[in-house]
């Protein structure tokens, strides 16, 4: 079966040239049969194009990754990979590594431009039909790998992401729409706290929910691939929360594995959740305001299929569905006056005068361990630009990067690369020193845990103003009573400190509300939104971006799809029209 | 300068009753300013002001110089400290500036503040209650006295290390890194006096003497919270009149209040050429945010900004010069050819890692 999925991959193309036959073959990496000690990253498709292979190592060159291609001539290939230099500078690169064709190794060394592009990988024979690739990481430190193509034309592959893509299709002979469709009561798309919430809720109310996350595990920024440990009030659902929250355990613990049974267990034993785990959603299409469907792609075998339903939730944290079709949202930091968000003791780091970018910033968490024996760690030449003296040998919640000039979602795989270069940087200044000789690294996440991307615009915008006048709506659907909590760079105030550490502002409250009318869009008629791209201010978002928060959002928005269904309205109307059942719904729930 | 524009404050605050301190007899033990507490000879009591967690009175003072000019708030304060039932006097004389920020504190010989067994401070207990008091966002702020210790057996945490049973009844370790060893609830106490209730009032007396000569004094003083203050009440016509001091703060401040003079600076200022040279020609110096706003305040800049920054290309980031680029783009007016020169010459250089962003930018335009 995974073979047979490769080989609608693998483009056996033939075209003439001349009089000669020529052929080309593109694969892409992700979909390699035996991953070895490489791993999938998918978080970047819509920057780089494709979810790519990355050699994540902490050091330590990782096993091959192999698979096997057919091909349907013999004779002389050119070969291109498409890899990037992932720090780029007067060193040498990090993440290095060679291509093993029918165990013999290209000469070349890949990883070594910068930016994603073609590299060149050199001339190979090709004598079997059937031809065994291999990547050989070099280094352990993030080698990255998108695509393998052979040519035999001299013709580089396109560069640019837009024509790329289009050469994309065409090689791998897609169509525009999926193979597959699948219908629904409710689509959820993202698979954290909001999004596994929304499906729980939705699923025990009777509708058939497709919940589609593009990792292997259920939960988000509290999964044991990020582990941010779940803070917040249960609200009205606490049956359902705790089925997925956390422990209080230190950002970055083991214990994280935990909880991620616990909620792998759950959400899979809810016979109404059709999971699709490794899908990765990328395009929604609305007519007339409203969304049609939804498209999804295996993150390692490419199949898609498109996702009918009535209504969908927008829980992908960077608010995705509600951008490809079409829904008002926002992103960056209000002008204070815009929703009178001032807090003049700590003026332009809360609220500035005019908007802005600075948005708080991504966390990559990050563990080590003491052993028995010396372990060493390389030099890390490239790291140290960014780590400079910063000693350290563990993470927490103040790692955190944001800059004005790096958009969260179209440049979070440098600020993901940034706090790479920042651990590893910081871990190899810590190891100079006798007292951590025995420590090691135990694990570095490579999934960027954000706080803030972009927020969907719905009927109500939560701010600042309704937690400081502590507001009550008739809609009140979600509450909390945790602070207000923003975080700014603590370089903007001393630009010695390191960049990637930050500092949080708590506005201290008692408990406040937030409106179901900031759970869908303003302008799609059938679109939830559940987690941090709910409909709020940047500092609207400070309290209740947390988890078991957005986990409310989610078990709401699920309550009120079972509304929509029974009464085919939209989620607007439920407000409008079906107010109390709702809430007594939502009531009953405890 | 600031005698001459502060006659009418000093008339007014001799007429509400100031008066010559005739026993300074203040001296700070830490003190972040300058001269100011030497400066502040007269002394007169504004407000009173109740403590959150002992519910005394306590009053403050504002210190003037010779002439009336205001200079510090000052606070002379005996409070209970209190733990596990017993409390101790705590006497301490704390100076801040006039928008109610912490500047140093001073004790008495005859009054050492002490820990938990009655053993006094040493120096370094007292720089450490200096340090502590400085931090404005100080773990402190957030927890409530109840949050100090942990009073029932917990599981605890080291990073790295798994689990490992902790002993109750121990000052968190997060909180202890913060606070003056065996000194917790003074540390405790005094943070929220310092910080707590006082400074609404404060700021809420400086908006009642504040003048236009107070603002003259803040903007050109080198302490940047003043500088942030004045800023912020300047309007366009008032920007303008304080150009050069503003461009010289621009230089020496942090990035918070580049970014914040970048941002508020009126066109008509910024697009003279005097003002441009001085602030893109000092790119490289400059911290990433704010040459992230530099780069985009271009449009609004004088025309030779491109030229300058063409020199600078090599202190780009990628998206920086990716902006720069998008703005030749735009305007290709500015593409000069010796702009065009110092590009290439950067196309040929191995030190700068986006070079290849300016091969495709010139690839493009064939």
């Amino acid at each position: 079966m995974e073979i047979k999925k490769l080989l609608t991959l693998v483009c056996l193309l033939t075209v003439f040239w001349q009089v000669r036959a020529q052929q080309d073959v593109l694969i892409e990496a992700e979909s390699f049969i035996d991953k070895g000690g490489w791993i999938v990253d998918p978080q970047f498709v819509e920057q780089v194009g494709s979810p790519y292979l990355m050699a994540h190592g902490l050091g330590v060159p990782v096993a091959n990754a192999t698979t096997k291609v057919d091909f349907k001539n013999k004779g002389t290939y050119h070969v291109w990979v498409r890899t990037k230099n992932w720090v780029p500078g007067n060193w040498e690169p990090p993440g290095r590594f060679k291509l093993m064709i029918n165990g013999r190794e290209l000469e070349t060394t890949l990883g070594v431009t910068p930016g994603w592009s073609w590299a060149y990988a050199g001339k190979t024979s090709i004598r079997s039909k059937q031809v065994e690739i291999q990547l050989v990481d070099l280094t352990g430190f993030n080698g990255r790998c998108d695509a393998i193509y052979f040519s035999q034309s001299q013709t580089q592959p396109p560069s640019s992401v837009k024509a790329l893509a289009s050469w994309r299709q065409d090689k791998l002979v897609e169509n525009a729409a999926p193979e597959k469709e699948q219908t629904y009561d409710l689509v959820v798309t993202g698979g954290g706290l909001a999004g596994c919430a929304a499906a729980i809720a939705a699923a025990e109310q009777g509708l058939k929910v497709a919940l589609i996350h593009d990792r292997p595990v259920l939960g988000g920024n509290a999964s044991s691939e990020i582990r941010v440990h779940t803070l917040g009030i249960y609200g009205k659902y606490e049956r359902i929360l705790k089925m997925i929250d956390t422990e209080h355990y230190p950002n970055g613990s083991a214990e994280a594995k935990y909880d991620q049974e616990k909620r792998d267990r759950n959400v899979k034993s809810i016979k109404n959740i059709s999971l699709f785990l490794n899908w990765r959603a990328y395009d929604a299409v609305a007519k007339n305001n409203t969304i049609q469907y939804v498209d999804a792609r295996h993150t390692a075998t490419g199949e898609r299929i498109r996702f009918y339903a009535p209504r969908f939730v927008d829980s992908t944290g960077d608010a995705w569905i509600g951008f490809w079709a079409g829904a008002e949202f926002s992103y960056g930091r209000e002008g204070v006056d815009t929703y009178g968000e001032a807090w003049d003791e700590w003026g332009e780091l809360w609220s500035p005068e005019t908007p802005d970018d600075f948005v708080m910033g991504s966390s990559v968490l990050w563990q080590t361990e003491k052993t028995e024996e010396e372990q060493v760690f390389c030099d890390v030449p490239w790291a140290m630009e960014i780590a400079k003296d910063h000693v350290a040998i563990a993470g927490e919640w103040y790692w955190e990067f944001s800059r004005n000039d790096l958009h969260q979602i179209h440049d979070a795989e440098e600020i993901r690369d940034h706090m790479l270069r920042a651990i590893f940087g910081s871990f190899a200044n810590a190891k100079k020193l006798e007292e951590h000789k025995n420590v090691r690294l135990q694990w570095v996440s490579y999934l960027v845990g954000k706080r803030e991307s972009r927020r969907l615009v719905g009927d109500h915008i939560f701010t600042f103003k309704d937690v400081a006048e502590l507001r009550k709506f008739p809609d009140s659907v979600v509450m909390e009573t945790r602070a207000i909590d923003v975080h700014f760079q603590r370089n903007l105030q001393d630009e010695a400190v390191p960049d990637f550490l930050s500092e949080a502002i708590f506005y201290r409250t008692e408990k406040y509300y937030i409106p179901y009318r900031s759970l869908y869009s303003k302008n799609i008629t059938n679109l939830f939104m559940a987690g941090r791209n709910f409909s709020c201010s940047h500092i609207g978002l400070g309290g209740p971006r947390v988890m078991r928060t957005t986990g409310q959002m989610g078990a709401a928005v699920g309550l009120a799809a079972a509304i929509c269904k029974k009464y085919n309205v939209t989620p607007r109307e439920v407000y409008t029209h079906h107010l109390n059942e709702y809430m007594t719904l939502i009531e009953n729930q405890q | 300068m600031i005698v001459k524009s502060s006659l009418p404050i000093l008339i007014l605050l001799l007429l509400a009753g100031f008066r010559l301190d005739t026993e300074p007899g203040r001296k700070p033990m830490f003190f972040t300013m300058g001269e100011e507490w030497k400066l502040a000879i007269r002394e007169r009591e504004v407000f009173t002001f109740q403590s959150q967690d002992t519910l005394l009175y306590h009053s403050v003072s504002l210190l003037s110089d010779t002439t009336g000019n205001p200079l510090l708030f000052f606070a002379d304060l005996e409070t209970p400290v209190c733990a596990d039932g017993e409390c101790k006097l705590a006497n301490i004389k704390i100076y801040w500036n006039l928008l109610g920020n912490y500047v140093g504190y001073g004790t008495s010989p005859k009054f050492p503040l002490t820990k938990y067994e009655h053993d006094p401070f040493d120096h370094d207990d007292y720089a450490r209650l200096h340090h502590l008091l400085l931090d404005d966002n100080s773990i402190l702020r957030r927890k409530k006295i109840s949050d100090l210790v942990d009073r029932v057996p917990a599981e605890t945490y080291k990073p790295g290390f798994g689990k490992v049973d902790g002993m109750s009844g121990a000052t968190k370790k997060e909180i202890k890194e913060a606070v003056v060893d065996g000194g917790l609830y003074s540390c405790y106490t005094l943070w929220h006096l310092v910080h707590g209730e006082v400074k609404k009032q404060m700021i809420a007396y400086l908006e009642s003497i504040h003048s236009e000569a107070l603002n003259h004094y803040f903007l050109y003083t080198p302490y940047e919270d003043y500088q942030a203050y004045a800023l912020k009440q300047l309007d366009k016509e008032n920007f303008s009149a304080h150009t050069q001091q503003i461009i010289s703060i621009f230089k020496e401040g942090s990035p918070l209040i580049r970014t914040y003079i970048l941002k508020k600076m009126p066109v008509s200022v910024l697009n003279d050429q005097g003002v441009t040279a001085q602030l893109f020609g000092i790119f490289p110096s400059l911290d990433v945010n704010t040459k992230t706003l530099l780069i985009k305040k271009m449009d609004t800049a004088d025309a030779t900004a491109a030229q300058l920054l063409a020199k600078h290309v090599t202190a780009m980031t990628k998206n920086q010069l990716r902006n720069y680029l998008g703005f030749l783009d735009d305007n290709p007016g500015c593409l000069t050819p010796s702009v065009t020169a110092d590009l290439m010459e950067i196309t040929r250089s191995r030190e700068y890692a986006y070079n290849y962003l300016i091969k495709v930018f010139f690839d493009n335009k064939k």
